[in-house]
């Protein structure tokens, strides 16, 4: 079943232009030029119950106003959306009680309060029940371990005790959909690392349906099937992640080795896209259809050739480079 | 609603938190009133009386403006408000299932109630040292008169706070505009001297805006100057400016929202 539907969803931001210099301030005073943005165009996709989805994308991509039209902070340019069954930006409590949203880089605890004062006003807000908010409570603080730390002031917190803080506060109420923009942004690995198990497992026994946003790839690759890679507000791609790689690697990485003294660059050029060279190891770049072929010519020549290794891209150069190069195309 | 009880008593651990936090802006006030008292006190020295205030009824009425306003003000409210705009921690709130307007003014007042208490206490200590130069005058219907009425100067105080914070929407810094209107409002309030001492004409334009009502016509009802059914009058007014203010200050929310949300902040 279709929890979120998004057709053709646009959003265009208004600023205005500012040039340098004082005398271009003062008369920014007086009239200013007016631009736009658009930093959502005609986006489409359905999500289904239960799924984990990664939204990825460089910075200013979309990926924050796609997420925060979601959660009726922004009104869509055009476009629509329903999330279980609601418009979002109308803002109904009944559809408010049902999500959360998550940021990385903001956090909705009281700074100067003890982490459990916050859960205890978003229980009231939220409308929990004592039964529900202790069940519910007692679950999160045990799968993310921080028994110790719910007295404490938020400002004394780490940021990834905040983080996890944070998370309990978002899920209390349980929601059936949960929003996480950046959740491990500035986390050391093992904090990444526990948050990241954390929602694994908070998916798969509460089946929630999450979209994740992030910039570190150890998040997607661990979390999501399922990839949207947005860019420059379209969206380039929308599938499995393994299919990934197929798409937008069209080659394969070979490695090979060389015995005695080695090989000249020139000698290998011909081959392929020299990618690392050392006169004893080099990394080529083949086309895909082609790498068993090269690859054969490699050893048929007379090159002093130890070892040979054909791979696969890694997925989160591909990612790279979709995200440097500008590379997706229609 | 618990929800409510909750946010102030949050608040409130908040000003623990910080020991004394706003109620250290009473302190530097208690320089402000001996100024003015002893001022006064050098004008009145070879005059009688200033547009029917004797020395006596002036300080009286520079006393208790001053102790009226410290019971009633936001402590600068308003920059809670813009920097909830301006860092988009307004996101936080707009996605949970609560009126923000609502929750601003209940963090407003658990904000003041710890400074409250330390006003109320240190402003009595004030009047009590000043007893021979002031004019006591109240009975029960008075006080409660008096109480009704900077009940609702304190919620117009909240909503005015909240009013200009949302200022922030379209223009980053607010506390240039926060400090000039400051001044002005303690002007026209009242708050510095009793507004009669102005021409006429500005004393008459004054009564169509609100400002006169929360500090002025109180003090003038304590001291007698007005009878109990013209205070209750102002005390009429009073709330139907707040209830103005309500549905302006919802009609620049909605306005505000709609930028913040074309900008995206």
């Amino acid at each position: 079943m279709a929890i979120i539907e998004i057709r053709n969803l646009s959003k265009t931001y208004e600023y205005y232009k500012k040039q340098l210099g004082l005398w271009a301030s003062v008369r920014g005073l007086f009239r200013r030029e007016k631009l736009y943005k658009e930093a959502v165009k005609e986006i489409n996709f359905t999500i289904d119950e239960g799924e984990l989805v990664g939204f990825l994308g460089p910075n200013g991509a979309g990926k924050t106003t796609t997420l925060k039209m979601l959660s009726g902070i922004l009104y869509p340019t055009s476009g629509e959306a329903k999330v279980l069954g609601h418009i979002p930006w109308k803002r109904e409590p009944k559809y408010q009680k049902q999500f959360a949203l998550v940021m990385g880089q903001k956090n909705q605890l009281w700074w100067d309060l003890p982490a459990m004062e916050s859960f205890i006003l978003n229980k009231e807000i939220y409308e929990v029940s004592d039964a529900d908010f202790k069940k519910n409570l007692d679950e999160l603080v045990e799968l993310l371990d921080i028994k110790d730390i719910l007295d404490v002031q938020v400002r004394k917190l780490s940021l990834g005790q905040r983080m996890k803080c944070e998370l309990v506060a978002a899920l209390l109420h349980k929601p059936k959909v949960l929003f996480l923009d950046e959740p491990t942004i500035g986390l050391d690995v093992v904090a990444q690392k526990n948050i990241r198990d954390f929602i694994k497992q908070y998916n798969q026994k509460n089946k929630t349906t999450i979209i994740l946003t992030s910039h570190y790839m150890e998040d997607v690759k661990e979390l999501c099937k399922r990839v949207i890679i947005i860019e420059e507000g379209k969206i380039g791609y929308d599938g499995d992640l393994v299919s990934l790689i197929e798409k937008y690697a069209p080659y394969k990485v070979l490695k090979i080795t060389f015995e005695g003294e080695g090989v000249k660059e020139e000698d290998v050029s011909n081959f392929g896209e020299v990618h690392q060279f050392t006169p004893h190891s080099i990394t080529l770049r083949v086309p895909r259809e082609k790498a068993k072929n090269v690859a054969r010519d490699i050893l048929s020549s007379n090159l002093p050739v130890d070892d040979i290794l054909i791979d696969e891209v890694d997925i989160s150069d591909v990612v790279r480079k979709i995200f440097s190069n500008n590379q997706i195309k229609k | 609603m618990k929800k409510y009880w909750i946010i102030i008593n949050n608040e409130i651990q908040r000003q623990f938190a910080y020991r004394i936090g706003i109620a250290a802006y009473s302190f530097g006030n208690i320089a402000e009133v001996i100024v003015m008292v002893v001022l006064w006190s050098i004008v009145y020295r070879n005059i009688e009386t200033i547009h029917g205030y004797t020395a006596k009824e002036m300080v009286s009425y520079l006393v208790f403006a001053w102790f009226f306003s410290f019971l009633t003000t936001t402590y600068a409210f308003e920059a809670n408000i813009a920097k909830d705009i301006q860092t988009g921690a307004l996101n936080n709130m707009l996605v949970k299932p609560i009126s923000y307007l609502r929750y601003m003014a209940t963090v407003a007042t658990g904000r003041i109630l710890i400074a409250l208490l330390i006003v109320l206490i240190q402003d009595i200590l004030i009047i009590l040292l000043l007893r021979g130069r002031l004019i006591f005058s109240a009975d029960v219907s008075k006080i409660v008169l008096l109480l009704a009425m900077l009940s609702v100067t304190y919620l117009f105080n909240v909503l005015f706070s909240i009013g200009i914070g949302f200022l922030a929407f379209w223009t980053t810094e607010i506390s240039g505009i926060y400090y000039a209107l400051k001044v002005l409002r303690n002007f026209l309030s009242g708050y510095y001297f009793p507004i009669v001492l102005l021409p006429v004409a500005l004393v008459k334009i004054n009564l169509f805006f609100p400002f006169v009502y929360t500090a002025y016509i109180p003090v003038q009802l304590y001291l007698g100057k007005i009878s109990f059914a013209e205070g209750l009058r102002g005390l009429a007014i009073e709330i139907l400016w707040l209830v103005a203010l309500y549905v302006i200050i919802k009609i620049v929310w909605r306005f505000g929202l709609k930028k913040y949300e074309s900008v995206g902040i």
